[in-house]
């Protein structure tokens, strides 16, 4: 008996033992506690190899739970992962609202420009209010081009501008009889910043903000790029914009077989009969069409034309007319924002840009004294000087001035 | 080996076992409590901009608590945590006074009546590049 | 040395054949053991744990992955007190089968039972108090199933949640109850449950002139097993805590949108298993007091063995409780693996 109680002894300090070599295996714990919450979060202990996502988000600052959520506390991966909001996109439009938005930060000011998350849930990139009406209207459902509904319901409360609608109800192909309309309805509704994301990690992060401000994200797999930004390269654009054509006979989209080979840009695009003057295939699609062309004006438009405004003539001016400048007198005019976020050019007060029909100052741009123009590429610092079209052998009228009627003559070969 | 000795022996390891067992339970118990469930106190206080401390002013910062002296020597601050036991000091003609047991200070900090004994502790004062005050109480 | 209340239950001596392991299981020793554990470290538990809905699984985590061994701690909390429950069903079948029920014995049998029912409840109100979506239909349910009483059921609903669903003062009754007034009834009825072995004559024993074996073991012995078990049941505790944690998951942040396990913990599959049947009142309330009616009932209604058959294994005079017990624990046992079948 006494042998036996001296072998139980001997296995009780074997398992207290146990118990403190599995203490001591434990992970050491990150700690980090962010200066806006206070509270402490835990994810550090994995997750120190990632770089910071941008020069507005420091992690001493904003953390990662108050955009991604999850289980601050857990060190369990599973358990801390379960509860992140969007899963691996926080950004997506189905959760911006909590990670991104807030009164403080993208959303909820009074000034309706300043609303991005508004803006973008009511943008035709959100919508594809366009295309649904389009289609709806062409298979006789509905009788003008009027939008009516988008891939979900979405309200606008201060309708400003003409062709603005208050409200979008969501697109439910369940009523409609035609089969193509139906078609439409199963094989159209997957992009589009509000979609539900196509299956497969590389689509994951290809809704919300993330899609445009996360470069790259659809290229590597998830976890790989912890990035945002306003200095978007056009190759993020082309990850939607580039990646197949439209079937319109059996209602399809058809993804793209090759790779886009960036060294080819102006070849590489998915419409063989799209035509491109040179600065529409050296520059970034950002360095011209603004962020409200992209992220909208805040009303529901009922297509893209109602929103796109940035032409030729925007840069180049008319034959009769040099293009609109405007001299930065306010400090706190804008540009000088969105100089600071993509510092490319060091805006000083005094200085001549142009600005677009509605007003907005194109920052990446200058009037030099010679009379000609700059222009810094947003994403890669490249400059580029240009002459207005007044004062050169253009004879174009001063009437006929969309980019189609610059293509007749200015179009490269493809 | 003997009977005897042989008993003694099992006795031997086994209480040997059973206490560094429990001298094991017991470092384990001590760690388990031993753990701070807060995050730790916050050692410094952005009080806003200089230029509202002017020269010759003598400002009370509640949430440190301390006093925050402008003279010609620039910035200085006192901590207004008796340093008898902790309680906060409250101002009391050109002095300070603790409430809890009637420590008195100077205008400097110095004592002026027991039972404290210790002057009142100076904090450091950092002025940044953007003009923020900062309070070190570290 | 005046007899203090260990030596009331160890006496100088006890029959040698009724303390042997392969008669008592040594399973009744094991509760006490366990109950002790959970004691110490629920205790220990409750330095860091916050009964608020907010906080409680937060705290758990906090626990879980912070407090240095406090993953130790709550793991053995957690497998001591599934490990009870079936230490005392063990303990109550092996009364039942050597049929030691039998007067004196009958009142110290309820107390039993009465002991069990408190482990029951415990078990539950603890697992409750994880506040998180592992435990959210295991709440709504067993608080629901309250109501279907006819006449006292939303009364009694009210003093169990404190409120129109579980909430805030819902987790502060449970924490108080498991902390408290369950842990407190279990102690008073384990201390007289345990007196009453003593007074009731120890180990049910046939009278001297009809035992078979008249060998006995001293105090010392019957501590020294006492110690082994002890030393076992810790050892193995400990090990079983150090490397399979107890379940966690995400907070509840809104009772109303529960996403979690909705399989009922597993001392209640068995009657989760008979909710399927149909009324939640028959099933799911007088179904399982019926049961433990029948239990109770057994030394009342049933034949008693006969005093020459005590002590040992299925006395054939006690052939009927047998029957009953084994039937009740077989029912049980089946309900609770259907019921814990994928997709049942």
């Amino acid at each position: 008996m006494k042998r036996l109680i001296a072998l139980g002894s001997a296995l009780l300090l074997l398992a207290i033992v146990a118990a403190w070599w599995a203490n001591s295996r434990q992970p050491k714990p990150i700690v980090l506690i962010p200066t806006l919450t206070g509270k402490p979060e835990y994810c550090l202990t994995c997750h120190s190899d990632l770089p910071e996502i941008s020069k507005s988000h420091p992690i001493k600052t904003f953390g990662c739970v108050i955009c991604h959520g999850g289980e601050a506390l857990a060190l369990n991966a599973d358990l801390a992962h379960s509860t992140m909001r969007g899963g691996a996109n926080p950004s997506d439009l189905s959760v911006v609202q909590e990670s991104c938005g807030g009164s403080s930060c993208h959303s909820g000011t009074a000034e309706q420009n300043n609303n991005h998350i508004q803006r973008v849930l009511t943008s035709v990139q959100a919508t594809y209010a366009g295309a649904i009406t389009n289609i709806l209207y062409t298979y006789g459902a509905e009788g003008d081009l009027t939008a009516r509904f988008g891939i979900r319901a979405v309200a606008d409360a201060q309708v400003t501008t003409s062709t603005g609608v208050p409200a979008l109800q969501a697109f439910d192909p369940a009523g409609a009889s035609n089969p193509a309309i139906q078609k439409f309805a199963v094989n159209c509704l997957f992009c589009h910043l509000n979609a539900q994301p196509l299956p497969g990690p590389q689509f994951d992060r290809l809704s919300g903000c993330a899609a445009c401000h996360t470069p790259g994200i659809g290229s590597l797999p998830p976890g790989q790029i912890h990035k945002l930004t306003t200095a978007i390269p056009y190759t993020q654009c082309n990850t939607c914009h580039n990646r197949g054509n439209y079937d319109l006979r059996a209602m399809a989209f058809v993804p793209r077989s090759d790779q886009p080979q960036a060294a080819d840009r102006v070849q590489n695009y998915y419409q063989p009969i799209a035509q491109f003057t040179k600065c529409e295939y050296e520059l970034d699609c950002i360095d011209c069409h603004t962020r409200t062309e992209a992220m909208g004006d805040g009303d529901i438009h009922s297509n893209e034309t109602q929103i796109q405004y940035i032409q030729c003539r925007t840069c180049h001016g008319t034959p009769t007319q040099l293009p609109s400048t405007k001299m930065l007198t306010d400090p706190n005019d804008i540009a000088f924002r969105q100089a600071q976020l993509n510092p490319v050019v060091d805006l000083e007060l005094g200085q001549t840009v142009i600005v677009t029909d509605k007003g907005e100052p194109m920052w990446n741009t200058r009037v030099l004294p010679d009379g000609t123009y700059q222009l810094v590429g947003k994403a890669t610092g490249q400059v580029f000087t240009f002459r207005p079209v007044m004062g050169s052998g253009c004879t174009q009228n001063g009437i006929d001035q969309s980019s189609a009627y610059c293509h007749t003559c200015h179009a490269v070969q493809r | 080996m003997s009977n005897l000795s042989r008993r003694d022996l099992f006795k031997l390891i086994t209480t040997a076992l059973l206490a560094i067992s429990g001298a094991l339970g017991l470092g384990a118990l001590f760690r388990f409590l031993d753990y701070q469930t807060d995050p730790p106190l916050k050692t410094a206080f952005d009080i806003g901009l200089a230029e509202d401390y002017p020269a010759g002013s003598r400002s009370l910062i509640a949430e440190v608590p301390a006093l925050l002296i402008h003279d010609q020597n620039g910035f200085s601050a006192l901590s207004l945590v008796c340093t008898h036991l902790g309680c906060t000091i409250a101002q009391n003609g050109t002095g300070f006074a603790c409430p809890c047991h009637g420590s008195r200070y100077d205008a400097d900090g110095n004592v002026l009546r027991g039972p404290a004994q210790k002057p009142l502790r100076h904090l450091r004062v950092e002025v940044g590049s953007d003009q923020h005050v900062i309070l070190h109480t570290d | 040395m005046r007899p203090t209340f260990f030596h009331h239950l160890h006496p100088p001596t006890i029959p040698a054949r009724q303390a042997r392991w392969r008669y008592t299981l040594g399973a009744g020793g094991t509760a006490v053991f366990l109950m002790l554990v959970l004691g110490a470290t629920g205790a220990l538990e409750m330095f860091y744990y916050i009964p608020t809905p907010e906080q409680a699984a937060l705290s758990i985590q906090t626990i879980s992955y912070h407090v240095p061994f406090g993953a130790l701690v709550r793991n053995v909390h957690f497998w001591a007190a599934q490990l009870l429950l079936i230490v005392m069903g063990v303990h109550l079948v092996r009364v039942v089968f050597t049929g030691s029920y039998a007067p004196p014995r009958r009142f110290n049998y309820l107390l039993g039972l009465g002991l069990f029912v408190c482990a029951i409840l415990l078990d539950f109100t603890g697992y409750i108090l994880r506040w998180d979506q592992g435990i959210g239909w295991a709440l709504v349910v067993g608080t629901n199933l309250i109501k279907t009483i006819p006449w006292i059921g939303s009364p009694l609903y009210l003093v169990l949640t404190g409120g129109s669903q579980p909430g805030p003062p819902t987790l502060i009754r449970f924490y108080t109850w498991h902390i408290f007034g369950l842990a407190l009834c279990a102690m008073v009825l384990m201390v007289w449950h345990a007196f009453r072995v003593r007074r009731d004559g120890g180990i049910a024993v046939p009278p001297p002139h009809l035992r078979v074996d008249q060998a006995r073991i001293n105090r010392n012995e019957l501590v020294r097993r006492e110690v082994l078990a002890m030393l076992l049941t810790g050892a193995a505790l400990i090990l079983f805590a150090a490397f399979m944690p107890a379940p966690i998951a995400q907070p509840i942040t809104d009772i109303s949108a529960i996403r979690g396990e909705a399989r009922a913990p597993w001392f209640f599959l068995w009657v989760q298993q008979m909710l399927k049947w149909g009324d939640p009142f028959i099933w799911g309330v007088l179904a399982p007091l019926l049961v433990l009616l029948m239990l109770a009932l057994i030394p009342y209604i049933l034949p008693n063995p006969a005093e020459r058959e005590l002590g040992r294994w299925f006395p054939a005079s006690g052939r009927p409780a047998q029957i009953a017990a084994a039937v009740i624990a077989l029912l049980i046992i089946v309900l609770t693996i259907f019921g814990s079948l994928p997709g049942s």
